[in-house]
Formats: structure tokens, sequence, C-alpha cells
């Protein structure tokens, strides 16, 4: 029997719901700031208007929901998993609902449905990109299109959580799809989340900064602003730019370098980049308690013996052969040195789910044979769990790998022949049905969201390829595109976009679940 | 706002299509779609450049020259909504740009030029870049700053809403600590 939700469960979700949005209303200060420097009076008086939606829905949440007289205050009850899972899902449709208020009123979108698309874009850290004009549009704006990638990719929530402690948060936390917890506590691992990120963000800057100022012959501001720029969209495997041209616009392999590096940064989970950065990892011998309760007693090479590593080392060299074999057989490129810096560069941005290019959407379309099932089968896959990117990601696609290969093995092997069933992630840990089952099913839902999102296109005559590759770029929040995504394109394969980027960046269970909550809602008793 | 973009468009048609020196043999759409066929060929192009200039050491300047319908008629001006912006690459010597106006950006038409130079499909010399190596260039208007009026409506809702807000959290904490 479905069971209604009760309203102190309305009352719950609402607080939390309420208090995220009075941090991203925080948040949208910085634009706002941004514009009054810049006298960008147009481009404030959006951002003014979003920010006091942010406000006024955040604080008549709180407060219509943890009410003091009552016996049992809400707030003194903690969020079941439930609970966060649908504050998670609700936040992810709010927020780029209320954020695209200033996309909306830039006069640079067609429709209110496309301002919102490049919101979810945005924060879903995709890319994809229905902005036209975008080589005038106000300084202000791409910085918040940007920070947008910032917000999601580290995570509002996360920041919701480093702000307002409760009881419970551990739901919110997953809901994001996010399963490292680096320290004892969520909000301790979401404070160091944002402390790595912060570090990367002065470092990626100042690097970004250098080689346009020095590099390119950029001016000092200007060099400054597109360091931010591609850093927030690099570091969160996001694939926004504040040029139409994307990164061929720099024209230079140093700046490509530095991005490369950063999204390869982005790709990394935020358990090994605390590994990485912390004094402890870096001992000869180290000790990190871990989340399963197992203790991490490798070396130094100990991150090298990971699943997750080797999965993305082997799923990043096979595309990468393939796509570079690909290209090499249609003859796209005449040197070998062109064929590795683009090659390698498109891959790295498809894998780590980044977005960026330095090609034009209409020679990529051309890539067929090989070099498209390499570019597809790499953004499919994505990058490291808790990482910015999204797809079906390296620990998935390792358990399967392994799983798939503990049962061969088991079939060979004579009846009552033990399989060595553990795998090494910072400890050995046993590859349990749950486990398997667990990634198994994920990575079916990946798959069957590439299609559905694929058979929508072709429904509306998009040639197999492109269809296959504008979803999973969708989905799998890449950003790539064969130049299917744009303003004219039909509104319900804009909206199927959507809920891909939706679905994919949050991994699906907390859409679900809030699915079933509302379906509880309406034919609960 | 229909008169604005009307006269945009106008004005931006009689920059591009009324005088003959204006025209270019390829449009940078043309160069975009269908690279591979002018490769290695000189070409004439015309365009708004937009972005940065970036005065490299080598005594070279890049930026991008965008050939779409925003040239003629910007948004900021009020000019129709056309999608995506259509750019290439271009790579030209330093002394060409001294003296041009700043690029197109927010509220700024960039100079609208009219370059000739070689097609670099996949140069290999520059690992596989695309771009239009500028031998000359004929500047056909100097660019223009644009004005956008503030939107006094957003201003006066948002701080409406923000003052509300903050009366309701006022209430909401005075409320909780008092309780």
């Amino acid at each position: 029997m479905l069971i209604r939700p009760a309203a102190d469960d309305f009352r719950i979700i609402g607080a939390a719901l309420g208090r995220i949005l009075l941090v991203v209303a925080g948040a949208s200060m910085l634009p706002m700031i941004w514009a009054l420097l810049g006298a960008e009076w147009h481009p404030l008086g959006t951002f003014v208007l979003m920010s006091g939606v942010f406000a006024l829905v955040g604080s008549v949440l709180v407060r219509v929901s943890l009410q003091p007289s009552r016996s049992i205050s809400v707030d003194q009850r903690h969020l079941d998993w439930s609970h966060g899972m649908v504050v998670v899902a609700v936040t992810w449709v709010v927020v780029p609902m209320i954020g695209s208020i200033p996309f909306w009123l830039s006069d640079h979108y067609g429709s209110p449905l496309d301002a919102y698309f490049d919101a979810m874009s945005g924060l879903s850290t995709t890319g994809l990109s229905l902005v036209q004009d975008l080589d005038h549009l106000a300084s202000s704006l791409n910085f918040w299109r940007h920070l947008l990638h910032f917000l999601g990719g580290q995570g509002i929530i996360i920041a919701a959580l480093v702000l307002f402690a409760g009881r419970g948060i551990t739901s919110l936390f997953a809901g994001e799809g996010r399963d490292d917890r680096m320290l004892p506590s969520v909000q301790s691992t979401a404070k160091a989340i944002w402390a790595v990120s912060l570090v990367h963000l002065t470092i990626g800057v100042s690097a970004l900064a250098i080689v346009a100022y020095a590099g390119l012959g950029f001016g000092p501001v200007r060099s400054v602003f597109h360091g931010l720029m591609i850093f927030f969209a690099a570091f969160d495997t996001g694939g926004f730019t504040p040029q139409s041209t994307s990164i061929g616009y720099y024209h230079s392999a140093a700046f490509e370098a530095v991005t490369a590096v950063l999204m390869v940064a982005g790709a990394l989970s935020f358990g090994l980049h605390f590994r990485l950065w912390s004094r402890a990892a870096r001992r000869t011998r180290i000790e990190v308690p871990m989340q399963s309760g197992g203790r991490d007693r490798g070396d130094r090479w100990s991150i090298l013996r990971s699943l997750e590593i080797r999965s993305i080392l082997s799923t990043f060299g096979i595309t990468m052969t393939l796509t570079l074999l690909g290209l090499a057989a249609l003859g796209v490129y005449t040197s070998v040195a062109g064929l590795s810096r683009q090659g390698f560069f498109q891959i790295l941005s498809a894998h780590t789910g980044t977005g960026f290019t330095t090609i034009p959407s209409s020679e990529l379309a051309l890539w067929g044979g090989m070099a498209f099932g390499g570019m597809a089968i790499a953004m499919a896959l994505g990058g490291m769990a808790s990482s910015t990117s999204g797809g079906v990601k390296a620990m998935r696609v390792g358990l399967v790998v392994r799983a798939i290969r503990d049962d061969v093995k088991g079939d060979l092997l004579p009846e009552g022949a033990l399989v060595d069933d553990s795998y090494y992630q910072f400890g050995r840990h046993r590859l349990t049905s749950d486990v398997a089952r667990s990634a198994m099913v994920v990575s079916l839902l990946f798959v069957a969201l590439f299609l559905i999102g694929a058979g929508i296109g072709l429904v509306y005559g998009v040639p197999l390829q492109q269809a296959l590759f504008e979803s999973v770029s969708a989905g799998a929040s890449v950003g790539l595109s064969t130049g299917v995504t744009s303003p004219t394109m039909p509104g319900l394969l804009k909206l199927t976009y959507i809920v891909e980027m939706l679905l994919g960046r949050l991994e699906f269970i907390a859409v679900f679940v809030l699915i079933g909550f509302i379906y509880s809602w309406v034919r609960g008793r | 706002m229909m008169g604005r973009t009307v006269l945009g468009m106008a004005g931006g048609l009689l920059v591009l299509f009324m005088s003959p020196v204006l025209a270019g043999d390829v449009a940078v759409s043309d160069l975009v779609a269908d690279g591979e066929s002018y490769s290695g060929t000189e070409v004439t192009v015309i365009g708004e450049l937009v972005g940065d200039h970036g005065n490299r050491r080598d005594g070279f300047t890049w930026t991008q020259l965008n050939g779409d319908s925003y040239t003629s008629a910007p948004v900021a001006d009020g000019g129709p909504l056309a999608g995506s912006n259509i750019g290439i690459g271009i790579r030209m010597p330093t002394e060409l740009v001294d003296g041009l106006d700043p690029p197109g950006r927010y509220r700024r038409v960039g100079p609208i030029v009219r370059v000739t130079g070689v097609w670099k499909y996949h140069d290999p010399v520059r690992q596989g870049e695309t771009y239009l190596d500028v031998t000359s260039m004929e500047v056909v208007d100097p660019g223009r700053t644009l004005h956008e009026p503030p939107l006094w409506g957003s201003y006066v809702v948002g701080l409406v809403f923000l003052a509300i807000a903050a009366v309701v959290w006022w209430q909401y904490v005075r409320r909780r600590d008092g309780a």
C-alpha cells in the first residue's frame, strides 16, 4: 500500500529546499557585483530580479516549513533518505528555472525553454547551449553561465551543507551522485571539496591568465576574464566558453595544454584529489580511513592499483586509439602532429565530459567510423565517480567488467574452486552481487537513456549517428555537438535533452524518488 | 523596439550588400561548413572582428572574424535572433591591426573588415589548426558602440522581492529565537 506523504514530510523538504535556495540567492550576488563593476546595467537588473526570486522563494519556504510554535519542530526531525532525494531533485529543477531569468531577459534566447535549457546545461555541467550571438553577450551573463558550472559541479547542495549543518544530510550528498565520503562527517567532506576546488581555482585561473597574457597577447583584464571562464568550464567539466568558437578561439597549444590538465583534474574523484593533496597520503606508508570500513595500507603507487584508475586509463587508451585510428583512416589530418594534438584534445574533452572543442560542430559531424565510435564511447563512459563529469563512470565500468570476468572465470574453473572476488580501491573490497548489480543497473539505465534520446532525435529526422552522438552528449553531461543542438530544433527535442541532462547528472535515483514521491502523494492513502 | 530592429537590419543590409566594394568572394559560413574545399586557396571574406586582438610576440595578431547576421543587426541594437554565431579564426600581421577600433563584444559592434588571405585548413605547420592567414585588410566600417537601456522593471520587482524576503526571514528568526 502506498502511504501518502504527511504534511511534515513536505515541511522537512520545504525547509531544506528553502535553505538551499537562500544559498543560491547568496551566490547570485556574484554576477550582480560583476555587472555593477562592469556598468552592465541591463543584465544587472535581471540579476537583481533573479536574486529576489531566489531569496523570496527560499525565505518563504523556510518560514512556512519551520514553525517554532509546533510541539515538535520540523527542524528537530532529520531528513530521511527519500526526503533528501526529493530535495536534490527539486533543487535541480527549480534552480535552473529561476537561474534562467537573466538569460531569458537578455534577448539572446529565443524562448524561456531555450533559457532554461542553458541554465540546466550550465548547472549539470553539460555545456550544450542554445544561446544566440554569444560573441556579443554581456560579460556578467557569461560569468553567470560559467558560475552555474561551478555551482553545479562543486555541488550547490554541498555549499548548503557547509553553511547549514543538520542531521540526515547524507542523503543530500548522495542525491547529487556523490558517494565518496573522504572524512568522517559529510559536512567536513563538503568543506574539503570546496577547499580543494578553491585551491584549484587560484592555480587554474592564474595559469590560464598567464598563458593568455604572455602567450596570446590579451590585455590583463581580458586574460583574467578568459582564465576564469575557462577554469570554471574545464575544472567542472562543463564546456561553456565565452566565445562561439570554443577553445579553437585561442589557437594555442599552450592554452589547450593547461585546459587539458584542468579537464583531467575535473574528471578525477574528489576522494582521489584528497588523497593526492593530503600530506599523509604522500608518505611512503599511508593509512587513510575508508568509508567502507576497510583501511588503505598501500604505498604511493597504490593509486595506480585502484580499480577505478585502471578502468579509466584503459578506457581512455582504447577510445583514444580508436579515435586516432579512425581519423587517420579518414585522412582528416595530414600531419602526425595535427592528428595528435587535435585528436587528443577532442577525445580528452569527450572522455572527461567537458565538451570543449577546437573544431566546428560541422566538422565533428563528419567524423564517421572508428573516430565517431571512439568519441561516442568515451562520452558515454565519462570520468570518475564523485567527480564533476557525467556518464557511466569509470568505477562502474571497472566493476561490471570485473564481475563479468569473475563469472567467466567461475565457469571455467572446476566446480567448487574459489574465485577471488575482491578488488582494490584504496583497500581491498569484496565484489558482492549487490555491488555488481547496482553498477550494472545504473550502467543499463544510462544506455537506455542514450537510446531513448537518440530515438526521439530519429523521430525528428536527425540522422542516426548524429542523434546518438547528441543524446549521449546530453545524457553523459558532455556538451559536444554535431550541430543538432540549435535554437531551431524542435521543442520536444530540447525538452528531451533537458531531461537527459538532469537524469544523467543526478544518476537517476533522486529523480526516480521524486517521481515516486509525487505518485504516492496523488495515489497514496 | 520594432523601429530599432528595422533600422538595424536596414543599416546592416546597406553595409553588406549595397556597396560592391564590400562583397567578399566567399562567405564565412561556407568556410565553416566546407573548409576543406577552400584549403590552400586565397579567399576574400567580409565580417566583424570580435573578441580580442591577441597581439603575439611573433608579430602576428589573432582574432575572430564573424560572418553572421549579427554583424549587420546586433541583438543589442534590436536585431533579430538568427542562431549561433558563425566565425573563423584569423591571423594577420600586427601592423594591420594598428589603429583599428576594439573588437566586437557586449554593446560594441567591432570593425567590419574585408580581408584577403590564404585559408589554412588543418594547417600541418600549426598542428592541424584551421584559420585564415590574412595578407591584406580593408576596413569597411570602423565599428560602433551600442546603448542598451536598463530594464527598470526588473530592478523594481527584484528589489521588492528582496525586501519581502528580508522581512520574512527576519520574522522567522525572531520567532525562532523567541520560541
